[in-house]
């Protein structure tokens, strides 16, 4: 059993998009903007030209955070929404009735419709696509041209993800809401 | 910390906003149904462990970054990036990524066609193979023969590409003089500038510069394999500064850490003034100048005595001259682990051959050259060349350049520019054609893998062009603007279909990667060496039959021989015999284990097996830090004097600048309510060769017009408002994106979007085409297009 999380190394994303683009094929997302499971969240830019904040118009990559204490998870009526042996949020298609009411709860708005599988569809770390097939990286991970991405393991003390969160300051998103994210972006 | 952590999309300018819209239908040849089919059956299947992966190289963009192609029940299912690869690393970018989409296009080309209407009116008929080969062949037979075998009567261009030397091979042994390739409206200043000045174009070292100034040249966007990667891991604080120059604030500038909002096409005037901040405040390295500059006196001479002052700078470029004089000492404390980046970019301004020598010089004041953090020109690791078969034609005429009746020392020599170059003058050759000024009448033309409709300045006259021609036989995949006025189309198979000839990528960390064949070709589709081999065996025999007719010496050879043995100079079925797959072995064999590696691993290099480790889940060791070749010319550039060449006296004679100057003509006027029109590229587009890939589109569905906020509220604009754009040269039709992202007498789209082919069903119409508005404007140096050179009015419609 592993614990599995993700760390961003956010200040290296450029915005590109690689990683929305490779989880939808990977993991076989429906095409239309409408549908995806990964986003480059942008703040507007402040500042009137050419006297512009820069600092203003980070990027900030994001996704599923795979919370320890998942609101979604609480509010399933049909527990189609539950935790994997490797501590992954996942979606059980076969019990989603669409009721949308993680869809609401997430604080992250991490949810969407899919209508081909009729289930509310989120990030599910590749886990039926990649590390089904035994590989240890997700698609987002793998493809980002500045390598914003670690995945891994952070039960294993060893693992890279968790020397990397020893050693480096992070935060994660919405920290006062108490959901426990298991993204942590390095500051 | 108030971060957007929404999946709703912030608006960045042309951002996509609307759902992919059901394909139209048209009247192109054989529309088929399937897309919804092969979208969803590849992308169903999840769980599947039967794949295997096949190395190959990309082509959505010209970077030729290394993936694993996974193939699935003969379907490829996923594109991931190759490791083995020193020069992309470990990355697939997004339209790497959305490579399958081009592969599975329900609009692609699938069998040969030949007009069957108006040309341009869309309208084909299918055909097979040989009655395509034999209407082309039908058509040169006459044309050739009413030129009396004018070989150069037929035009061959051709869009970037790792096939493109096959096709050139083809345009060699034709015999024509006429070749046109993308550089004079893409590279050919920056390339030709830093040659002339440092013997190459030379590479950046993101890796470990530590200040970088980067002008015109939007790597977070217009992504460029290794440098993108290389240098944001390394910005905001994290090892290199980043200055930043350009009118817009792109994502480049949202990761730097100086944004100079420059006004646009001034950079050479920037670049004198930071060079005479260091010449008069002594900040140069005095002795690498001494040992590695011809003429720096004069070059000293001519730049403080035309008191390129930052203060003078300061009126034509909008930065302060406190800015400046900051950048240029910040950039000679760094140096030589500082980099004014050469960029790789189009011709903006007419002044961009002298700015690129003016960058080349002003980096070599600091001694960045050839050396660990600065520009460096690395190893290559050769390739056997091919026997070539090269007949002459004693009728084949030169090259179509108009050379000015009466020259004089210290003017152009041509009618068009004052070198030409072997890429050629693309807009100059194209006008010359309409306005009648050809030495002899260009009368066809092939085209593979361009679309100069789109590509190039001024799209009314490209399509003139094309009207005029007698033949036109496009080769692509797609079918493109320039397609459609086609007489005959061969259908290319995609990148992910075909083994390519092998290349080899210098730097660094040399290597040699080879583009294999994931899948066979579908449906009838081929790669342009067996579209060669096919036409070539069609048209060879007739074609000789024109030259005995006009070439005296071929019937007094064959006299003197025989048929078979003057005609086997002549026969163009040579080149094209060999599978790719044998060319490429052959061009590498001198390095054992190569074949097997490019083969497995889409990768070679002579130490790989030693070498190559993996660090940590993202990072990989290719070449050891000592074993890479950050210097190998004794830090000297790379002219045959190795001397950085400040003067250059022989150019003075054809009208060129010896030296980087400034001219008053260079200041761009922007009259009272027009604007200054820029283009640009996007990291989900390349150019207009991307415009009909169904995933990219929802990333991006259409440009968007970015005009200043305050002027689009003046002007009661809104976000999404339909703005006709026009110039001298056209219109166009776009959305508004009203910004504080650009200054407020420039207006600013995308490349490659506004498609008028019917074939295109996802790009036709969406956006605005930017050539259809920007001015036929030639470069006077190369006769490159000037791209940022043109004034349009807005009107909302």
């Amino acid at each position: 059993m592993a614990k599995y999380a993700m760390v961003l190394d956010y200040k290296n994303c450029i915005n590109c998009k690689a990683c929305e683009v490779a989880c939808k094929e990977e993991n076989g997302v429906l095409l239309g903007e409408h549908y995806h499971r990964i986003w480059v969240g942008v703040n507007p830019i402040k500042g009137v030209y050419p006297d512009l904040s820069i600092a203003s118009n980070a990027f900030y990559p994001s996704q599923c955070q795979h919370c320890e204490n998942a609101p979604c998870q609480d509010v399933c009526p049909t527990q189609a929404t539950h935790y994997d042996e490797n501590g992954v949020v996942q979606v059980d298609e076969s019990k989603c009735i669409l009721c949308s009411y993680c869809m609401v709860a997430c604080p992250y708005d991490a949810r969407y419709v899919d209508e081909r599988s009729m289930t509310i569809d989120k990030c599910s770390f590749c886990s039926d696509t990649r590390l089904a097939r035994g590989l240890t990286s997700t698609a987002c991970q793998a493809t980002c041209p500045t390598k914003v991405r670690v995945f891994g393991d952070i039960s294993d003390p060893t693992s890279e993800i968790s020397m990397i969160l020893k050693t480096r300051e992070y935060f994660t998103l919405k920290a006062s809401l108490g959901t426990e994210p298991k993204l942590f972006y390095l500051k | 910390m108030e971060i957007e952590i929404s999946r709703r999309r912030f608006l960045q300018g042309s951002v996509a906003l609307s759902v992919i819209a059901a394909s139209e239908s048209v009247s192109f040849a054989e529309k088929n149904d399937t897309k919804s089919n092969i979208i969803s059956s590849y992308g169903i299947s999840k769980t599947s462990k039967d794949g295997f992966s096949v190395p190959t190289l990309c082509e959505i963009c010209v970077n030729k970054c290394a993936l694993l192609a996974r193939v699935e029940n003969g379907v490829v299912t996923k594109l991931d990036p190759n490791p083995y690869f020193p020069k992309s690393k470990n990355m697939l970018c997004p339209r790497g990524n959305a490579g399958i989409q081009a592969l599975y296009d329900p609009d692609r080309l699938k069998f040969p066609l030949i007009r069957d209407g108006q040309r341009g009116s869309g309208k084909f008929k299918r055909v097979t193979w040989d009655e395509a080969y034999t209407y082309i062949n039908e058509k040169m037979v006459k044309i050739l023969d009413e030129e009396k075998d004018n070989r150069s009567t037929f035009l061959f261009c051709a869009g970037e590409g790792m096939a493109e030397e096959t096709f050139k091979t083809f345009y060699q042994v034709f015999g024509s003089s006429n070749w046109l390739n993308h550089a004079s409206l893409c590279l050919q200043t920056v390339t030709s500038a830093y040659g002339l000045t440092l013997g190459a174009y030379p590479q950046a070292d993101f890796e470990n510069a530590t200040y970088v100034i980067m002008a015109g040249a939007n790597r977070a966007e217009a992504i460029v394999t290794p440098d993108t990667m290389d240098l944001f891991k390394r910005t905001e604080g994290r090892g290199a500064k980043l200055v930043y120059v350009d009118p817009i604030f792109t994502n480049t500038a949202a990761k730097a850490d100086q944004w100079l909002a420059i006004k646009p096409g001034t950079d050479l005037a920037f670049v004198l003034a930071l060079t005479y901040v260091v010449l008069s405040e002594k900040l140069y390295n005095e002795s690498y100048v001494t040992e590695n500059f011809n003429d720096f006196e004069a070059y000293q001479e001519h730049i403080l005595s035309h008191h390129y002052t930052p203060q003078w700078a300061e009126k034509i470029t909008g930065i302060s001259a406190a800015t400046i004089e900051q950048v240029a000492r910040e950039f000679m404390q760094h140096a030589p682990q500082s980099i004014y980046y050469p960029g790789r970019r189009s011709t903006f301004a007419r002044s961009d051959f002298q700015l690129r020598r003016a960058m080349a010089i002003f980096q070599a004041l600091g001694g960045g050259i050839d050396i660990k953090g600065g520009l460096v020109f690395g190893k290559g690791l050769g390739l056997s060349a091919h026997e070539e078969v090269t007949p002459i034609y004693a009728n084949s005429k030169a090259r179509a350049i108009k050379k000015k009746e009466q020259v004089t020392k210290g003017q152009a020599g041509y009618e068009d520019c004052a070198i030409v170059s072997g890429g050629g003058s693309w807009i100059g050759w194209r006008n010359r054609f309409l306005e009648g000024k050809m030495p002899y009448k260009v009368r066809g033309m092939f085209v593979y893998k361009h679309n100069p409709v789109l590509n190039m300045p001024n799209t009314a006259k490209t399509i003139e062009m094309l009207q005029k021609m007698d033949l036109v036989v496009t080769i692509d995949t797609m079918p493109s603007d320039t397609v459609m006025y086609a007489d005959v189309v061969l259908p290319e198979c995609t990148y992910l279909e075909r083994t390519d000839p092998v290349k080899t990528f210098g730097g660094v960390e040399p290597s040699i990667a080879q583009r294999n064949k994931v899948i066979e070709p579908m449906f009838e589709s081929k790669p342009v060496l067996e579209i060669m081999r096919g036409l070539s065996a069609k048209i060879s025999k007739p074609l000789f039959e024109v030259a005995q007719k006009y070439d005296e010496d071929i019937a007094s050879s064959i006299e003197d021989s025989s048929y078979d043995e003057v005609y086997a100079e002549f026969d163009l079925t040579k080149p094209f015999t060999s599978s790719q797959e044998a060319l490429n072995e052959h061009a590498v064999a001198k390095y054992p284990d190569a074949v097997k590696s490019l083969k497995e691993k889409g990768v070679y290099y002579p130490e790989m097996q030693t070498f190559f480790k993996q660090l940590s889940a993202n990072t990989y060791q290719h070449y050891p830090e000592k074993a890479k070749a950050y210097t190998v010319n004794a830090q000297k550039p790379k002219t045959s004097s190795k001397k950085v060449e400040c003067n250059l006296a022989n150019l003075a004679d054809k009208g060129v600048d010896a030296m980087p100057t400034w001219k008053d003509d260079f200041e761009f006027i922007v009259p009272e309510g027009k604007f200054r029109l820029i283009t640009g590229r996007h990291a989900q587009f390349t150019q207009s060769g991307t415009g009909n890939n169904a995933m990219l589109r929802e990333l991006i569905s259409e440009n968007y017009i970015w005009i200043n906020q305050g002027v689009a509220t003046k002007k009661g604009i809104s976000f999404g408002d339909k703005i006709e754009v026009s110039s001298t040269t056209g219109k166009t039709v776009l959305k508004a994106y009203p910004t504080e992202k650009i200054g407020p007498n420039m207006v600013f789209f995308i490349h490659g979007f506004g498609s008028e082919s019917k074939g295109l069903s996802l790009a036709y119409r969406r956006g605005g085409n930017d050539n259809a508005v920007i001015e036929d404007k030639i470069e006077p140096v190369y006769g490159a297009s000037v791209m940022h050179e043109t004034n349009v009015t807005l009107r909302k419609v």
